[in-house]
């Protein structure tokens, strides 16, 4: 028995203080570590393919009749799957190693773009991008 | 507010954690908080076994029927003054199951939240900023992003056109 | 050695045109269908005959396509790597149904789950209460049937509170929970005690029904489902997705790579590594060894880091998907898993060594909580729970899945029966997984990590899938359907199989040991740590903290 505390109390010993000076220093996350989303407006197209794949239903796709399609990202629901930097085709949307992301108001944790769009003459929901040439000169022409 | 939590909170709070319905990810990491390689006791923050001698209650998880009433006579046995932190997407926001028949959809639709940490689940360094930023010792960091494409006629009247198709 | 044919043929000849079909849908997966008078007397015979393990029931409502309810009894064959598969069809007008509880006792909680669910009633059940909706939910609204959309929240009943049980003569009330200081999921136990020793008890759970099986069904499509499976537990949550997608992928007939077969089951092992040193964690903290829970979850916090590394996330990995992984694990990354793993097993290894002789352990956990090898044979339970009574029973041999067949381990088996031995079984599954991970890294094949799933999933099709969890095995039965999603998802976790046995191993048992017998069974985290003990003659009520149980 007491042999028994006498290697318990050796395991403690050896292994010292392992303590991570966190806040005081910052704790980098690995590489790939899936965070915050991030969105780049000169790539994305306005297809919301990200918002029919998330899981969450996180984001929101709002189209007014001015030909102006609202893409909002809710981040209290996120889980941070990745999905929807998956499956968008101009990788627009990535996600980031941000983790800090408390705070007191709910308000904060919104990523909005809008995008400007052609709409259908029938419907009126915008269904594709204004200028899809210029697109075209921001991520380059694909082999 | 922030000038009452500073006076009360200078020094350590005691925290009384709850699970309302989670899956336990998010408890797994505030358990994670106080051992060893986090510590969150170097500031002085312990878990108690009462929410009478709690000062902050910790709650995880998107809060189910049978959990509601539960929880709001949870909330009045700790004494004032209390802060509560929402911890996961689950308890900000409902998380993947905001609008399940038999989940009410986040903690703040219960009781009244001071901050919010989402994540699913948050590291447990993200649990110990959450706290920070409530003491006071380090500002928050995260904005509201809004970005727009430029060049093209402004949105004047905002009427959409459908109801918008992923529900809040 | 029995095979899926011999099984039909004999159902066949004893019972003729009882059976209204029978076949092998999926490679060692037999599905029966009988009318309901004969299910009874099937079941006895199967008992009988071959004594297979009952796992699951599942109750499906098909009835705006055939106007019937379905009931599925789910039953393993362990030996014989087999799955049987009895189906019943039910009238849509009168869905009730004979109870098997009484032949046999694990079926209990299932039926009193279809009941409330899906509205098919059990006759002569034991115990119909109410066991998973909420107190306040109304009586005749069941959420599985098609009709019920999956966001309805209907208004509040409070009178239908379900009763627990009157204490019995001479005994006190000891109730437990629902919100413990340690941790978890809220339920509630309430213990009727003689003195010091446990006489009875009951239990009211399910505070944490999510409604996950109707999200299945109706909001989510395939891939999403994935990754609503990893949240059913914190803590086994890629079993979950592993499970389904398995599942999935056996009704369709897709074939996943090789390669993809291996990164499960490396994910699979590092994940049984890192739940059973946090259980033994939470163990020692239950009896108030603090020593051990700092040393064993900072023992622990590397294999958290290394899965960071490789998936993006400490847990909840959201690697999987229908067809294969997401991220691959590429060659840098292998000889630092091998390092972290390998310290790792040393650091075990040595904890092991130094609680292994510790007498005050010995008196706390010896002889405590004992669960005869019948009583855990009748009521069903799974895992180390099961395996520290000394019956062999381990998913990743009996049916396996990912890239199990092609490793070889030993399943670790002790005799105790007492928390003892589920402690020795723990400890020896966690050396064993750093050996099952060596193994996979040195034979993982190069190629593809996702297959090809070049068409729609057809509808109409069963599967049923079996993983090992660190708890016990997890079970998912899938049902394909229409418009990219699933039919019927039904999923049974281990603790529901386990938790079964409480009243059993309690009895007999002082108040102070409840917590760590609780404890002993891996509820995703034990923690009846606080008791109120109510004097029910005068009223008066005294609060123990931990220390004062401790003590006692």
């Amino acid at each position: 028995m007491f042999i028994s505390k006498l290697k318990q109390a050796l395991i403690c010993l050896k292994a010292g203080r392992v303590t991570l000076a966190y806040p005081y220093k910052p704790s980098p996350p690995p590489e790939g570590f899936r965070g915050k989303v991030k969105v780049d407006i000169d790539k994305c197209i306005g297809c919301a393919g990200c918002a029919n794949v998330c899981p969450p239903g996180a984001i929101e796709v709002t189209d007014f009749d001015e030909g102006w399609r609202r893409i909002q990202f809710h981040l209290t629901r996120c889980i941070s799957c990745g999905r929807c930097e998956e499956v968008c085709p101009e990788e627009a949307v990535k996600l980031t190693d941000e983790f800090e992301l408390s705070t007191n108001t709910k308000e904060d944790l919104t990523v909005t773009i809008e995008v400007y769009m052609d709409t259908c003459q029938r419907c009126t929901r915008c269904f594709k991008p204004k200028h899809p040439l210029d697109k075209m000169m921001v991520t380059g022409f694909r082999q | 507010m922030f000038s009452i939590l500073e006076k009360c909170f200078k020094k350590s709070i005691w925290v009384y954690h709850t699970n309302a319905s989670a899956c336990n990810g998010c408890d797994i990491e505030i358990i994670n908080a106080l051992t060893p390689f986090y510590d969150a006791e170097r500031f002085g923050i312990k878990l108690v076994g009462s929410p009478r001698h709690a000062d902050a209650l910790l709650v995880t998880g998107a809060v189910s029927r049978q959990v509601c009433p539960r929880l709001k006579t949870l909330y009045k046995s700790v004494p004032e003054p209390k802060l509560v932190f929402a911890i996961g997407s689950c308890a900000t926001g409902g998380g993947i199951w905001f609008d399940s028949y038999n989940l009410v959809g986040g903690v703040d639709k219960v009781i009244p939240v001071n901050f919010y940490i989402p994540g699913c689940p948050p590291r447990p360094e993200a649990i110990l900023f959450g706290v920070a930023v409530a003491l006071g010792l380090v500002d928050k960091k995260v904005v509201a992003e809004y970005l727009k494409e430029k060049g093209f006629p402004e949105l004047v009247h905002e009427r959409p056109v459908a109801e918008s198709l992923w529900a809040k | 050695m029995l095979t899926a044919k011999q099984i039909i043929e004999t159902l066949r000849t004893r019972f003729d045109k009882q059976i209204l079909g029978a076949e092998e849908k999926v490679s060692n997966q037999v599905f029966v269908r009988v009318v309901p008078d004969a299910l009874i007397p099937v079941i006895c015979f199967l008992n009988q005959c071959f004594s297979p393990r009952f796992l699951i029931n599942a109750g499906t409502d098909v009835v705006q396509q055939d106007g019937k309810y379905v009931v599925s009894y789910i039953f393993s064959f362990d030996s014989e790597k087999i799955f049987l598969c009895i189906q019943v069809g039910l009238d849509s007008a009168d869905p009730d149904i004979e109870s098997i509880t009484p032949i046999i006792a694990g079926a209990n909680w299932s039926e009193r789950e279809t009941r409330d669910l899906v509205g098919i009633s059990a006759k002569n059940h034991p115990d119909p209460r109410r066991l998973i909706l909420a107190d306040d939910w109304p009586e005749g609204v069941y959420p599985l049937r098609k009709d019920f959309p999956y966001d309805y929240r209907p208004p509040s009943e409070p009178q239908n509170k379900v009763p627990l049980k009157k204490p019995p003569e001479g005994t006190k009330v000891i109730p437990i929970g629902p919100f413990y200081p340690v941790l978890e999921e809220p339920a509630y136990f309430k213990l009727f005690v003689d003195g010091e020793t446990i006489v009875d008890c009951d239990y009211r759970g399910f505070y944490s029904h999510r409604g996950i099986e109707k999200y299945g069904d109706s909001k989510l499509t395939y891939n999403q489902i994935c990754f609503i499976a990893e949240r059913i537990c914190g803590i086994c949550g890629f079993i979950h997705s592993t499970c389904y997608c398995e599942a999935v992928e056996r009704a369709a007939g897709i074939e996943v790579p090789l390669r993809a077969r291996y990164i499960r089951t490396i994910m699979l092992e590092l994940e049984r590594i890192h739940s059973h040193l946090l259980w033994l964690g939470i163990a020692a903290h239950i009896i108030g060894f603090d020593t051990l829970l700092m040393q064993s979850w900072r023992i622990r916090e590397p294999v958290m880091w290394l899965c960071e590394k490789i998936s993006g996330n400490r847990k909840t990995y959201g690697m999987n998907l229908i067809g294969g992984v997401r991220r691959d694990i590429p060659a840098e990354i292998h000889d630092e898993i091998v390092r972290v793993i390998e310290k790792i097993e040393r650091e075990t290894v040595e904890v092991i060594d130094a609680v292994v002789g510790d007498t005050s352990l010995h008196a706390r956990l010896k002889n405590v909580g004992i669960l005869k090898e019948a009583v855990a044979r009748s009521i069903c339970t799974v895992g180390p729970t099961v395996r520290g009574s000394g019956i062999s029973i381990d998913s990743r041999v009996d049916h396996p899945y990912a890239a199990y067949k092609f490793v070889d381990f030993e399943v670790a088996v002790e005799t105790g029966c007492d928390i003892w031995a589920r402690t020795l079984v723990r400890l020896k599954e966690t050396i064993e997984a750093v050996k099952i991970i060596k193994r996979c890294l040195l034979e993982m094949p190069d190629g593809p990590i996702m297959g090809e799933v070049m068409e729609e999933i057809p509808s109409g099709r069963e599967a049923i899938c079996c993983v090992e969890a660190p708890r016990g095995e997890a079970i998912h039965y899938v049902l394909t359907g229409q418009d990219n999603r699933p039919y019927r998802w039904r999923v049974r976790a281990p603790t529901y199989a386990n938790l079964q046995c409480v009243p059993y191993i309690i009895k007999g048992e002082r108040i102070a040991d409840v917590p760590i017998i609780i404890g002993s069974l891996d509820p995703c985290y034990s923690c009846t740590e606080r008791m109120a003990v109510v004097d029910v003659k005068t009223g008066q009520q005294k609060i123990y903290t931990k220390e004062e149980i401790i003590k006692r």
